[in-house]
């Protein structure tokens, strides 16, 4: 039998209302109040112990109540950790969210919580655990306990995940491809859709538009005296390709010097190259410095207009590369950047 | 325009003394389909092997797939390739179905070439899989182009068209078994009730994102990134006007079988008459820069309200940098007040936590999604390879790769690989065939 650990706080763990918010955590063996409910309906496991922490306490000891918790849990056995259902409780889900969140992290076991759309906890944490769709208060929790027993069963079991909304739970921002289980092509799910667009009945589109995140526009340098360096997702690399970044889809990204070059020699000088397979090549290695501009900046640094270049320059490939590696890759030269006193980036594509 | 395809179930496939064709069973002489092959100079070896729907067999690198066909009312099935140029979409043609010619290469891959399996768990990523492969697979002395991560294929793949057209006059003089009858008339002298129906246009943009001719999708002949968007009878989409590009991530190309069978056209066809009046095809394009975006956006708008069109669909070949001509595009359609539908993959990382598309704007709000691009899939290997494993990862196909930190090579020592998505032969079918969709998870 598979043995799982709810978290609850003070009032679902009757200690007591208010008063008791500021209640540390404790562990208690067995199931405590609404866990009965939880251990009943799951199949082939059992609470095995009860954390109970108040609100307040988690709230304002965030750092301690994690360490306190994580302390408990480090000599038992279990495969699933819950937390709640917390309703619209703010201080609960943000409790519940917190916790499963460290659980998670640290022990690798699968994680679940419930709370309703209001509570601040959703957008908090949905990237990081499953928070299934709960209701508002605690008189859901016929509803919502149930809810949370039957999908801790399916990841118990293993069983295929169908997605946030076939689940019911909240989207985590992971999008992946299925094959729908009608088999309707596209064609006629793109005329369904437009039919319905026609006739003003509701559809639901396959890729909602996702909220943008914009970046503010730096601060300004003073040119005459900025250390400034180039970075590319044009590929131009040295003609080895010596860090074997890929032609697309790169996960990969390379630091090259051009200390002491004018200009970046050509392919056929077996100096510099591209090796992007989104677009024509033929322009870039003829001339690399058509992407990576070293002849013109250069020219600037010998006029005075800026105050130096930065004696290596990072390259990697801009096309088909997915945007959560894109920024990783950024963020890690970002760190050479700093450290290298860069003062500001002349970022080219192609 | 009245086109009438006449189709012949193809169940076997075989190589006998004639090339022939009875109850199902497609002859094929050899040596005289290679003679049409060997027409080219440029062809320095070929053969012809055959694979169907079960066998365990891998193919990989597959360039290009055609469905076999012959024009029975004159001029070549696939005008300014296999011969000159004359309008098709009205008449007569004849179709092989439930087969495709492959163009495949013997050794070299290039960027946008894919991999079909006949069987087992790969079978499910492709179309092409539950078809009655004709494979050519061939090398040439396109020399210039030989380690090249972008080819033109111009050989290898006008072969393949040839080699459609010689199979499909097989079947010329016979009685089709059924036939597909696609008619729409003049929009302004069509029956009211008709033309009071919601006017549909259908948005097509296809790959011409190379600068340098050769590597981009063919519009009679014509390469798609020296043309201004234009309207077109949908019949010459379906009857070989429209040949499939070399360039592009496989999964989401559109290869000329895709054109030629093009599910979004069937299903206007279908509501045709019942609940909307379809008008026809704007074919665009997906250049590079900005102002050729711009001005392909505006010719769209244009071209839509001055037909009329209150509702539109729109579908791009391809990811990234095109999803600022699909969304543009979708934005301008939606500006005149035409209600749109937007067909596209996405790619939204192996993890699925990426931005799904590189541009996006609000009014973008109804999407049909094919697939990701960037599905890890790793698969064993198969009894037996048609090309050469090797290009999957040598020769810079889009979703395959030399080394990767975690992953290793895309192609192990036994045989097994490791891909993405990107490099499943038309994969993600945005002309309407996926069953595939993305979900949030």
């Amino acid at each position: 039998m598979k043995k799982g650990i709810l978290y609850l706080n003070q009032f679902f763990g009757q200690i007591g209302g208010e008063d008791k918010a500021d209640f540390a955590p404790v562990i208690k063996e067995g199931v405590v109040g609404a866990g009965l409910l939880l251990n009943n309906l799951l199949e082939d496991a059992e609470i095995t112990h009860t954390v109970i922490c108040g609100d307040n306490y988690m709230g304002s000891n965030e750092k301690e109540a994690v360490e306190e918790i994580l302390g408990f849990l480090e000599d038992k056995e279990f495969d699933i950790f819950f937390a709640g259902p917390a309703f619209q409780a703010g201080r609960y889900g943000n409790a519940s969210g917190v916790i499963c969140k460290a659980v998670k992290e640290k022990f690798n076991v699968p994680v679940v919580t419930s709370m309703h759309e209001e509570n601040p906890g959703v957008d908090m944490f949905k990237k990081d655990v499953y928070i299934l769709i709960g209701g508002d208060s605690a008189a859901k929790m016929r509803k919502d306990m149930p809810k949370m027993a039957n999908f801790g069963n399916k990841l118990l079991k293993n069983e295929e995940i169908k997605g946030a909304e076939a689940e019911g739970y909240y989207p985590r921002g992971i999008r992946l491809e299925v094959f729908l289980e009608d088999e309707t092509p596209a064609s006629e799910r793109a005329v369904n859709m437009l039919l319905k667009k026609i006739n003003g009945e509701p559809f639901v589109s396959e890729l909602p538009i996702p909220k943008l995140d914009r970046v503010p526009i730096a601060p300004a340098v003073n040119l005459a005296d900025a250390k400034i360096a180039l970075v590319t997702s044009g590929g131009i690399v040295p003609v080895d390709n010596p860090d074997k970044i890929q032609s697309s889809s790169a996960t990969r990204w390379g630091r090259y010097s051009i200390e002491g070059l004018d200009r970046l020699g050509n392919k056929a000088e077996g100096a510099f190259k591209t090796i992007h397979a989104g677009y024509d090549p033929a322009a870039a290695d003829a001339d690399p410095n058509v992407v990576l501009p070293l002849d013109a900046l250069r020219a600037y640094e010998k006029e005075g207009k800026i105050g130096s270049i930065h004696n290596y320059y990072y390259a990697t490939v801009g096309t088909g590369t997915a945007e959560g590696e894109a920024k990783r890759m950024a963020l890690e030269i970002i760190e050479h950047l700093r450290n290298d006193g860069v003062d500001a980036v002349i970022l080219t594509s192609n | 325009m009245n086109l009438e395809i006449g189709n012949f179930q193809v169940k076997n496939v075989q190589f006998g003394q004639t090339s022939s064709y009875s109850e199902g069973t497609l002859t094929i002489n050899k040596e005289e389909a290679l003679s049409v092959v060997f027409q080219d100079d440029h062809i320095t070896e070929a053969d012809i092997v055959l694979a169907k729907p079960g066998d365990d067999v891998r193919i990989v690198p597959v360039k290009e797939a055609v469905e076999p066909r012959f024009r029975l009312s004159g001029g070549p099935t696939f005008p300014g390739v296999t011969g000159k140029i004359e309008r098709v979409g009205e008449g007569k043609t004849v179709a092989l179905k439930n087969c495709s010619v492959l163009a495949v290469g013997k050794h070299w891959g290039s960027f946008g070439d894919g991999l079909i399996d006949m069987s087992g768990e790969g079978a499910k990523y492709s179309i092409f899989s539950k078809l009655n492969n004709i494979c050519l697979v061939a090398d040439t002395d396109e020399e210039f182009e030989r380690h090249e991560i972008q080819k033109k294929n111009h050989a290898i793949r006008w072969a393949a068209h040839r080699l459609a057209e010689y199979l499909g006059s097989i079947v010329k003089d016979m009685t089709p078994e059924s036939k597909e009858v696609y008619d729409l008339g003049p929009i302004t002298k069509r029956e009211e009730k008709i033309s009071k129906l919601p006017s549909v246009v259908y948005v097509m943009q296809p790959q011409s994102q190379i600068e340098e001719s050769g590597f981009n999708v063919l519009n009679y002949g014509w390469d798609t990134n020296r043309m201004l968007p234009t309207f077109m009878h949908p019949n010459e989409v379906l009857d070989g006007a429209m040949i499939g590009a070399s360039y592009m991530c496989c999964s989401s190309k559109w290869s000329t079988y895709d054109f030629q069978n093009c599910p979004t056209i069937k299903s206007l066809y279908k509501e045709h008459g019942k609940t909307i009046n379809f008008l026809g095809v704007i074919m665009s394009n997906l250049n590079v820069s900005l102002e050729q975006k711009e001005r392909a956006g505006m010719f769209v708008q244009q071209i839509a309200t001055s037909l009329g069109a209150d509702a539109a669909i729109i579908a791009e070949e391809g990811y990234g940098n095109t999803d600022a001509d699909f969304i543009e595009c979708f934005r301008l359609l939606e500006e005149a007040g035409i209600k749109t539908v937007g067909m596209t993959n996405e790619c939204t990382g192996s993890d699925g936590t990426s931005q799904p598309l590189a541009a996006l704007d609000v009014s973008a709000d109804a999407i049909v999604s094919c697939g990701n691009v960037s599905t890890l899939i790793e698969l064993p290997a198969m009894g037996t390879v048609i090309g050469e494993l090797e290009s999957l990862m040598r020769d810079g196909l889009s979703g395959g790769w030399e080394d990767d930190d975690v992953l290793g090579p895309s192609v192990r020592e036994d045989g097994s690989i490791i891909m993405a998505n990107d490099s499943m032969f038309c994969g993600d079918s945005v002309l309407g065939q996926s069953i595939k969709t993305v979900k949030e998870f």
